[in-house]
């Protein structure tokens, strides 16, 4: 039978949940209501007795002290009702744990086919809503807009009339019925035309390019005659989706490891850029890795690894989760997160998890145009904050550090940024923990999660541009409960020895998992019939590739299975044999015994054709970009207060406390410093060890503006700005790692769909020849890297006319330090009124790209550069100074200038500032407004106190520095202009009432 | 800090040191930082997966309660929390070791739940534990009234006439909160007789310490009466929402930086231990005299 469980906060109490509904249905959607009640449901589908339901009705589900329960309806009066659960087959995790909880209590096992579903019911009160069909629209737009998404969710809407009291929303059961026999297709490759149709048609978004290669490889006598003896001939459905999957660019970086033909317009050289990631990427790395001890093991795992100290080493490496998150922005990011979790877990024989952060770029929150992407971006981003939340915080791993960024172009596709940090000592069992491989005869072991149509296709998809026939079923919610337990219990696995290989199951699944593990054995036979699925009736290709989140493969010695599996039950997590690994060479799959894939791994690694790109660059002016012709500005204070109040600079407090960014009791530097603790850190700093000083300073950066001019510089400025955020923490130039994630607009050409595709790839290739520049010229070997290709969406306008709306080129750097004694760790505030401040680095006339210029709608030519030989001598200074701790408080000047970060400096410390802008270091800057808001690389404001001056001051002799003022403890900053005048003085409080006007109230 | 045995024992145990187990498993996260926290303070603490206790000859690792004499229920998202925090872990506790805890708390040991330990707690009725009544569910743990998570420090006054074993001799105290569902609340009725017991332990203030008269973001979660953490009758049995053991270091505070600037330029030295550990230090002393 099934039963339903209606639970809800006693009337009198006030309802959170509710109340945040209430308030974005009037702020999103000028929708006002009165008063918005939540009801929680839960369809029980189970043979469970009167007394068991009831039992558990009072026992688990209902608080006695705050809440009511009944299995009839709950609903008392309302104007509308909306009811919204979960579509057939959608990871309903409270639903699963609802299961667990009941049979604990009654000590039963449930049924394969028996479940709890839960679902909820809103009940809105406005009396200026209507009942009539106007009032039903606006109760839709809620509905739809803010309470359930379509793609994962069902809604029903109930007037007053309509409401059966007795009835309420009547019983209704998202059960997956797949009244299907699992198959096998064999596929017919009579021609490439046929086999590249039967690409579009399954969506196996094969390159036309790999499908000869494909083809001839199943026409080759050897390998007809090897397939006949197991009863094969043309290749199977299973073979061919496991082969789109491996060739994919997600999977295999086709782009990145392709072929460029650079041809700059201006000059009219041409040049061959062969495989950016071998020149740009892994040479420097390698060479990095030669000289510097500390990097472990980079370029071949699921994430770098470098040493912490002598018996403990970091891991490290970042993600982007963009095409399903820009569908479902809760359920793509939570599954984002979660996902590169499994990264660190999966590296060498495991790590245990010690920090994630985040990035989101997404359209303008306030956005009011035409377009009509498939969710606002008020709505993606506020789903995106929750996703990553969840995601972290039931993990019980801290997330520090993050950023947001707003850009018009990110509406076409949003930018999820998920980096996820782990440790793990440096031996395990007497081995090299960094070190894993199968062996022969070695079990291949599936733990987690089960498998089902979740995800199928997400590889392929993100390959591909955004359109509404982007199939949804690669959409999941994630599940950081299950990956808690199965984290907890593979490091126990690992401590004692019993893992010989672990990876993650991400994109592709098992296809990808078990198929690149096989390539340590050479070989490997999975029994597809083994693996646990969570509804019959998927098709034996769907097993292969499904990503069903939360699984990783692990490979273990026979003799170790027993002890393996009675670790598993301890921490309930399901894990089972699915095959073995082997040496012959090939990938065999079968079902029931039948072998429907026999594949030769040598395949996969030899005879597909490089991927090729026409690059072309044009310098920026002849791109007709050019300085605007704008005469100096007289309001200086409104300037700064307008400049503070943009989505760019403004406070982003609400997102940061959503985190828990202390679990572990790791934290000692935080992101939100100063004396209201509001104010974002240049960067955060974590003790992962409790028994040590030593600290791993972490921060990232992104300047996606400045690729409008040159992505050259938008790199070397963010590498630039990523070292500078570690160095104001205490980090030390000779221990800086770097993860880089590229998102890029499509840069394939083509004269319709693309015309500016070859000066993207132009971007793409000099964006990695700062990268290789850069990360040699400051010493930063690439410990983790991804890249995301495809950041371009279609979207519909007024007239139903569709728009190209590319992101801009994206890099997000992310850097860390090892620091031997976090109690020399700096935050950015100023901490003693009397103090002296200084300003360190040139500043120049580079506002192309900046906040400045956007606020009057310019990009400007003159884009910040990065002089390493200026540079590197100033920041090893600045390191001395930290080391020999003569420094109160360090500022990197990013992104606003050095106007947005003095404010932003005494804000934080709560005292003023004065200012004088003639002693500020300068070359060729006439002006105040292009001294205040100029973003040229290579600065910070430090401040010192009086008795440590002078042996300041000796440190920096001969470098580029300036006294320009004083800590104060007048709550105001007070800043003199070239011309001796004051340009303004403005008070603290009216400093943070802009700076906080956007977001504050979130 | 990465051990090879979950029950791996304290380097700094003494003899006299008395055992501490901090309960992990199904979600529950912060049992490293509890364990180091309770080891630093003198105790020796094993991290114990509650399978252990429920059905630990089954997966050959027993643990028995009867062998220590601290019992840490943690923070974490023990069952994702999915259905109210701490709910299920409550029934999980209760109708498979219900009984041992109540004969572990009638010897006379100490327990402390923290954040999703403490909302367990009050779950199965540990607290408040009016005169011995261990089963009565008086007082709840609800959503925050900002409607979201969130992770902040707070400033805590403790009341001086609370029988806690835990907060003796501390008057001040500033942790980090970080929960989603934080709001205590009970009836009036409760309240006072909390009150009038001395069973309020301690309550969020302003950072003058005054009372935060239920202001956000002083009281960051709208608890009644401006309630963090209650205890039971006797005052072994206490439970909170901040988190004590993430303040173990004295950089963990979130304005360390500044204090530190003042002890350099005074040529004071650095205090290093955190505040935090003097709720587990006092646990540890009890069993000491």
């Amino acid at each position: 039978m099934v039963a339903r469980l209606e639970i809800t906060l006693k009337s009198d109490l006030f309802d959170a949940e509710g109340e945040a509904i209430r308030r974005k249905a009037r702020d999103y959607f000028n929708i006002q209501l009165d008063e918005v009640r939540t009801i929680h449901v839960l369809t029980i589908d189970a043979q469970l007795s009167q007394e068991q339901l009831e039992s558990a009705r009072r026992q688990i589900f209902t608080n006695p002290v705050s809440q009511i329960s009944s299995f009839k309806p709950l609903a008392p009066s309302f104007d509308w009702a909306i009811w919204v659960g979960f579509r057939p087959g959608v990871r309903d995790n409270p639903g699963s744990t609802a299961v667990e909880a009941m049979e604990d209590l009654f000590k039963i096992r449930f049924q394969p086919e028996e479940a709890v579903y839960t679902s909820r019911l809103y009940l809105l009160q406005g009396k200026r809503l209507g009942r009539d069909k106007r009032g039903y629209r606006l109760v839709e737009r809620i509905a739809k807009e803010l309470l359930a998404n379509d793609l994962i969710q069902q809604w029903r809407i109930y007037s007053t009339e309509e409401w059966n009291p007795q009835e309420g929303i009547g019983i209704i059961v998202p059960k997956v019925r797949l009244a299907h026999e699992p198959t096998v297709a064999t596929l017919p490759i009579s021609s490439d035309e046929e086999l590249q149709a039967l690409s579009q048609k399954r969506n196996l978004a094969l390159h036309p390019n790999d499908v000869p290669v494909i083809r001839s490889y199943f026409l080759r006598p050897e390998v007809r005659t090897a397939r006949s003896e197991v009863g094969l001939s043309d290749p199977t459905d299973v073979e061919l989706e496991y082969i789109s999957q491996a060739r994919s660019d997600h999977c295999n970086h086709n782009t990145f490891q392709g072929k460029f033909y650079y041809r700059d317009l201006g000059t009219g050289e041409t040049q061959v850029v062969d495989n950016i990631f071998k020149t740009c990427i892994q040479a420097p790395t390698l060479e990095l890795k030669q000289r510097k001890g500390w990097v472990v093991s980079v370029l071949w795992d699921n994430a770098g690894v470098a040493s912490f100290d002598q018996d403990t080493y970091y891991v490290i490496t970042g993600e982007t989760h963009n095409s399903p998150s820009n569908m479902e922005a809760y359920g793509g990011a939570l599954t984002g997160i979660v996902g590169v979790y499994r990264d660190p877990m999966g590296t060498g024989k495991g790590s245990r998890l010690i920090a994630g952060t985040y990035g989101y770029c997404v359209g303008y929150r306030d956005y009011r145009g035409p377009l009509k992407p498939h969710l606002h971006p008020r709505r993606l981003l506020d789903g995106v904050i929750e996703g990553v939340r969840d995601g972290g915080n039931k993990s019980g791993i801290p997330t520090p550090y993050g950023q947001v960024f707003f850009d018009h172009g990110y509406m076409g596709k949003c930018l999820v940024f998920v980096t996820a940090l782990g440790m793990m000592p440096a031996t395990v069992s007497g081995t090299p923990s960094e070190q894993k491989t199968t062996t022969a005869g070695d079990l291949i072991i599936m733990c987690g999660g089960r498998v089902g149509k979740d995800g199928i296709h997400g590889v392929t998809a993100s390959s591909e541009i955004y359109s509404e026939d982007t199939p949804a079923g690669h959409v999941q919610i994630g599940d950081p409960y299950t990956q808690k337990k199965m984290h907890d219990f593979l490091l126990e696995a690992r401590d004692r020895g019993l893992i010989a290989f672990i990876t993650d199951n991400g994109g592709g699944g098992l296809s990808s998992s078990i198929g690149e593990s096989a390539r340590f054995s050479q070989g490997a036979l999975v029994e597809l019939d083994k693996v646990p699925l969570k509804y019959e009736g998927l098709d034996l290709w769907e097993i292969w590739v499904s990503e069903s989140q939360e699984r990783m493969t692990v490979a273990i010695k026979p003799e170790d299975l027993k002890r393996f599996m009675q670790l598993s039950e301890k921490h309930e997590v399901e894990s089972t044999v699915i095959g073995q690994y082997t040496d012959s060479g090939r990938l065999q799959i079968t079902y029931h015994g039948k072998t429907c894939a026999y594949v030769d791994l040598a395949l996969l690694e030899s005879g597909f054709p490089q991927w090729e790109f026409e690059a072309e660059w044009v310098e920026p002016e002849y791109r007709g970009l050019k300085e605007p012709v704008l005469g100096p500005p007289e309001g200086h204070r409104r300037i700064l207060l307008t400049m503070l109040s943009r989505p760019n600079i403004a406070s982003k407090e609400w997102v940061v406390r959503q985190y828990d960014h202390e679990v572990q009791g790791t934290s000692a530097v935080k992101h939100l410093v100063g004396a209201e603790r509001d104010v974002p850190n240049d960067g955060v700093v974590l003790r992962p060890r409790l028994d040590s000083l030593r600290g791993l300073a972490m921060a990232q950066a992104l300047n996606p503006t400045y690729s409008r001019i040159d992505a050259y510089h938008m790199t070397a400025c963010t590498i630039d700005e990523t070292v500078r955020r570690l160095l104001a923490v205490g980090g030390s130039l000779g221990h800086l790692g770097g993860v880089d994630n590229f998102c890029w607009p499509n840069i394939q050409y083509d004269p319709e769909s693309n015309p500016d595709g070859k000066l993207k790839a132009a971007q793409l290739v000099r964006a990695n020849w700062a990268l290789r520049d850069y990360c040699l010229g400051f010493g930063i070997p690439l410990l983790s890297g991804k890249d995301s290709m495809y950041v371009d969406g279609n979207l519909e306008g007024d007239f139903g006319e569709r728009h190209k709306v590319s992101g801009l080129e994206t890099l997000q750097f992310t850097g860390t330090s090892v620091i031997e004694d976090v109690q020399r760790c700096l935050t950015m505030e100023p901490k003693v009124p009397g103090d002296f401040l200084y300003v360190l680095g040139v500043t120049r006339n580079e506002l192309a790209g900046s906040e400045y210029y956007d606020l009057y709608g310019y990009t400007g030519l003159n884009v910040p550069q990065v002089k390493l030989k200026e540079v590197l001598p100033l920041y090893q200074a600045l390191e001395q100074s930290t080391r020999g701790e003569i420094l109160a408080s360090v500022h990197g000047i990013y992104r606003g200038g050095l106007g947005v970060h003095l404010a932003l400096m005494a804000m934080a410390g709560g005292l003023g500032l004065e200012v004088e802008l003639t002693k500020v270091p300068a070359e060729g800057v006439k002006r105040d407004d292009v001294l205040l808001y100029s973003e040229s690389a290579g600065r910070f404001i430090v401040t010192v106190a009086p008795g440590d001056r002078a042996e300041f001051e000796e440190r920096f002799k001969g470098l580029p520095w300036g006294c320009v003022g004083r800590v104060t403890e007048k709550q105001k900053l007070a800043v003199r202009g070239l011309g001796g005048n004051v340009l303004f003085r403005v008070g603290l409080q009216q400093l943070k009432s802009a700076w906080k006007k956007p977001f504050g109230k979130l | 800090m990465q051990k090879n045995n979950d029950n791996s024992s304290s380097s700094f145990g003494t003899r006299s040191a008395p055992k501490a187990l901090v309960l992990t498993g199904f979600g529950l996260n912060c049992d490293w930082e509890t364990t180091y926290a309770l080891e630093l303070a003198g105790a020796e603490a094993h991290r114990v997966h509650i399978n252990q206790l429920v059905m630990g000859e089954e997966i050959g690792e027993i643990a028995r309660l009867e062998d220590y004499q601290i019992f840490a229920f943690i923070g974490g998202f023990s069952w994702g929390d999915d259905h109210g925090a701490g709910v299920i872990f409550a029934t999980k506790l209760l109708y498979n070791i219900g009984e041992d805890i109540l004969r572990f708390i009638e010897e006379g040991n100490l327990v402390i739940g923290i954040c999703n330990g403490y909302q367990a707690m009050v779950n199965v009725g540990l607290l408040p534990g009016f005169d011995g009544d261990y089963r009565s569910r008086t007082v709840a743990l609800i959503g925050n009234d900002c409607g979201n998570f969130r992770d902040q420090w707070v400033h805590l006054e403790v009341e001086k006439a609370s029988p806690c074993v835990f907060t003796r001799g501390l008057e001040h105290l500033e942790l980090p909160v970080r929960h989603g569902e934080g709001k205590f609340y009970a009836e009036e009725s409760v309240i006072k007789d909390l009150e009038e017991k001395n069973q309020v332990v301690v309550r969020y203030a302003d950072s003058e310490g005054n009372s935060a008269n239920g202001s956000y973001p002083d009281n960051p979660n709208g608890s009644m009466n401006d309630i963090a953490g209650i205890c039971d009758s006797t005052g072994r049995v206490f439970g909170l929402m901040p988190h004590p053991e993430a303040y173990s270091h004295w950089t963990n505070h979130p304005n360390w930086t500044g204090l530190k600037e003042r002890y350099r330029r005074g040529g004071e030295p650095y205090p290093q231990e955190g505040y935090g550990i003097q709720i587990f230090r006092n646990a540890v002393e009890y069993f000491r005299q």
